[in-house]
């Protein structure tokens, strides 16, 4: 029996395909005897199957679930005023200042129309439960800047290991879906457990935006570098998709790099440069200028662009550290870039 | 019996035109107009209307894609002769809001950028009044913007 | 006898009287104009003959979501915007082989607004992209423009026409002769009714000689409106049946019931309209 119990504490199954009913020692007597021309095992590993299904009854799991979504609610409450909650000292914004960013969820594209009646698609990042997990100092980051870690959309405190749920037992806040890190300036570090906000960004700025693209499996080389292929008739015998000479007898080696099959896609992939149009403050949506990488309902890391093309003068007068719900500033619920139409304005007219 | 042909040719340029917009079997639906496009002269210039047995054709689109839309020149091949057009709508479709057509057509200019026809009763994209310096001849002998 | 017979003839001709009346007095309403009109004592009597009339329910096709894993709150934060624009611009009720006629800012026009009046073959697109088609022969040159439904640059969209055709897509016109897409410019608008059903046009066109945009006959476009016995055959209607996949309409992964679903995004557009 401790046999059964081990294999189901490791979220595996053992399924027995011929023999319903019959007891489990038979079983394991017959898998241990050898006689596997009779017995016919299926082994499944089933995801959603932890310790705790094993031994928790129906309602002890309705239970936990109610317990832990009210504890994940307790600890979201418990951060609302982060400025009430002894902060750490906030900091002017200075020069060559880097702020953290937000982790956030594609949730799909919609158009958008300028003043002059172009129309822009852009993409919705809603901002859902994003705190702050942790601080590293510079030492403990990479010795250049320290970086804050950010977390996005609560999870499920299971699958996880003692040293992450440590992480955010400190910080007070559920376990989260994604954890991303900043590596931001000495004066723009915030205390773990903060919440961050859509209202962190401003409509007007870029910023870029990091995920995982959708993947598409291992591709050929047309599809993957966009060869051109062969042609598909004139005598080409097995060969339409193929790329080709990787290389020439005289230098008798493939080059490093050289474009081939392999791959595509499920790698993490940047956007840069992307212009905030509007900022939905009430429901925590950013409205972001064209298309972002990954597919729908993913977590996306959006952060201050990089780019070198805006300068110091594009993130003065943001809100540094961040945007803080209790504090002075108050928002109307919809911040727009002033060049978008408003959808409450009358109909564009040329004069 | 000049008269006559002319008369009969005129025939039947209009009722083929009224029955189906292609003058001639031409290969295929071009939407955009490219090399070996066929196309449809819309003014009353008189090289543009008499019919003959190969349709006027594009060989030539002067801009750096080869894909001519509204506005872009072209090098015609129409009655054994080459001559410049303007394009003034296309199969394409272009962005919202701007009108397709359901022919390429075209308006024969000279080299100079004058038209040779003086009338174009088809309606004509007044998304061209944009380039109203460039085209203000072609434009002033247009009846029907749409 | 004869006043029962006379009280029986009276009553459909009120039923008439009143119903005409009313339908005039909701095109009023709808047009925005202050009606002139001062009601009979009449209209008390339609009440009691008929309590039932309702206004139409009517919910724009755009608002019902796509079938597809996007959350819901994405399609409700794009809702408010188009009820949003929807307060500011009246979007009639329509449908695709309804008479439209829409007045748009143009900087290039003369007087800066151009007017396209034309028959609604498409309406492609959900939420705010959604677009509509509109076709019209001008000259013996078709013409066509697709025009943004929420687009800002819309000043007026207006029913001349309303009415269905037997298909929800009516790209085949462009196959068709051009009087079945010929619409005069200045056409005055047919009145209808807010409280009747939409009056379907069995109208089948007659197509022009092949080749066409597309095989129509073939059974994935299921189309109603064409007259296919003047232009093919039998023998090609026998071949086009070959594609035909008749297992489909039982794939129950392909069920997609958006009545429910309608009901609530109905209620809610109204509830927002009238506040």
């Amino acid at each position: 029996m401790r046999l059964w119990g081990l294999l189901g504490r490791s979220g595996v199954r053992l399924l027995l395909a011929r023999s319903q009913g019959a007891p489990a020692q038979t079983v394991a007597a017959a898998a241990a005897g050898g006689n596997r021309g009779r017995w016919c095992f299926t082994v499944r590993h089933i995801n959603d199957a932890t310790w705790w299904h094993e031994h928790l009854s129906e309602e002890n799991t309705q239970f936990l679930k109610k317990l832990t979504a009210e504890e994940y609610k307790a600890q979201t409450e418990n951060k609302l005023c982060p400025l009430k909650d002894e902060p750490w000292p906030l900091h002017p914004w200075e020069p060559g200042s880097r702020r953290v960013g937000l982790v956030a969820l594609k949730l799909g594209m919609m158009t958008l129309w300028t003043k002059d009646g172009k129309s822009h698609f852009v993409t919705l990042l809603q901002v859902q439960d994003c705190h702050v997990i942790k601080y590293k100092t510079k030492e403990d980051n990479n010795g250049k800047a320290p970086a804050l870690l950010v977390g996005g959309k609560n999870g499920s405190s299971f699958h996880r290991d003692e040293s992450s749920m440590e992480m955010f037992r400190e910080a007070g806040v559920p376990p989260k879906q994604k954890v991303t890190t900043f590596n931001v300036s000495e004066n723009a570090i915030i205390k773990p457990g903060t919440p961050l906000y859509a209202a962190h960004f401003r409509p007007g700025q870029c910023v870029d935006v990091t995920a995982k693209t959708i993947g598409k499996g291992f591709q050929g080389v047309m599809k993957r570098w966009g060869f051109k292929g062969q042609p598909a008739s004139h005598g080409q015998t097995k060969t339409h998709r193929r790329p080709g000479a990787i290389s020439n007898t005289r230098v008798a080696k493939v080059f490093k790099g050289k474009k081939m099959p392999g791959q595509l896609g499920n790698w993490y992939m940047t956007a840069k440069g992307l212009k905030v149009w509007r900022i939905d403050v009430k429901h925590n949506v950013i409205y972001v200028n064209g298309s972002v990488p990954g597919h729908r309902n993913c977590l996306v890391k959006v952060g201050d662009s990089r780019l070198h093309c805006y300068g110091d003068d594009h993130y003065k007068n943001l809100p540094f550290p961040t945007y803080f719900a209790d504090g002075e500033e108050k928002l109307p619920d919809d911040l727009y870039d002033e060049d978008i139409f408003q959808f409450t304005e009358p109909s564009i007219t040329y004069a | 019996m000049a008269l006559l042909n002319r008369q009969l040719g005129w025939f039947l340029t209009h009722v083929s035109r009224a029955v189906n917009q292609r003058n001639f079997s031409i290969t295929g639906v071009c939407n955009a107009i490219q090399k070996q496009t066929c196309v449809r002269v819309i003014d009353n210039s008189p090289i543009g209307n008499t019919p003959y047995h190969r349709p006027p054709k594009c060989i030539h689109v002067y801009n750096k894609t080869g894909v001519g839309k509204v506005g872009d020149k072209i090098l015609l091949a129409i009655k054994g002769e080459k001559r410049k057009a303007i394009i003034v709508g296309h199969k394409m479709p272009g962005p919202a809001m701007t009108p397709r057509f359901d022919s390429n057509n075209v308006v024969l200019i000279e080299d100079n950028g004058n038209p040779i026809g003086t009338r174009i009763k088809v309606p004509i994209p007044s998304l061209l009044r944009k380039r109203e310096g460039e085209f203000s001849k072609l434009l002033a002998i247009a009846q029907n913007f749409v | 006898m004869a006043a029962a017979c006379r009280r029986l003839l009276e009553l459909p001709r009120v039923n008439v009287v009143l119903t005409g009346a009313c339908s005039i007095v909701c095109l009023n309403a709808k047009d925005g104009e202050p009606a002139q009109f001062k009601p009979p004592p009449k209209p008390v009597i339609v009440d009691k003959l008929n309590p039932e009339v309702m206004e139409r329910r009517f919910l724009s096709p755009e608002f019902i979501p796509p079938r597809q894993r996007t959350s819901p709150f994405k399609f409700f934060i794009e809702r408010r915007d188009m009820i949003q624009r929807r307060k500011v611009l009246n979007i009639p009720e329509f449908y695709v082989g309804s008479i439209l006629s829409v007045t748009t800012a143009d900087p290039y026009a003369g007087g800066k607004k151009s007017k396209f009046v034309g028959i609604c073959i498409q309406r492609p697109g959900k939420g705010l992209s959604a677009t509509f088609v509109l076709r019209n022969v001008i000259e013996g040159q078709g013409v066509e423009i697709r025009y943004e439904l929420y687009n800002p640059l819309i000043q007026e969209i207006k029913v001349l026409k309303l009415e269905k055709r037997l298909d929800d897509d009516l790209t085949y016109v462009r196959d068709a002769l051009p009087e079945y897409s010929t619409v005069d410019v200045n056409m005055m608008p047919v009145p209808y009714s807010l409280t009747d059903e939409v009056p379907v046009n069995k109208l089948k066109v007659i197509m022009k000689p092949k080749p066409w945009l597309k095989r129509w006959e073939r059974p994935r476009f299921k189309i109603q409106g064409i007259r296919f016995d003047l232009c093919l055959t039998e023998e090609n209607m026998e071949k086009a049946k070959k594609w035909d996949m008749p297992w489909i309409e039982f794939d129950m992964l392909k069920e997609y019931d958006t009545s429910e679903l309608e009901k609530r995004i109905w209620e809610e557009v109204n509830r927002e309209l009238k506040k």
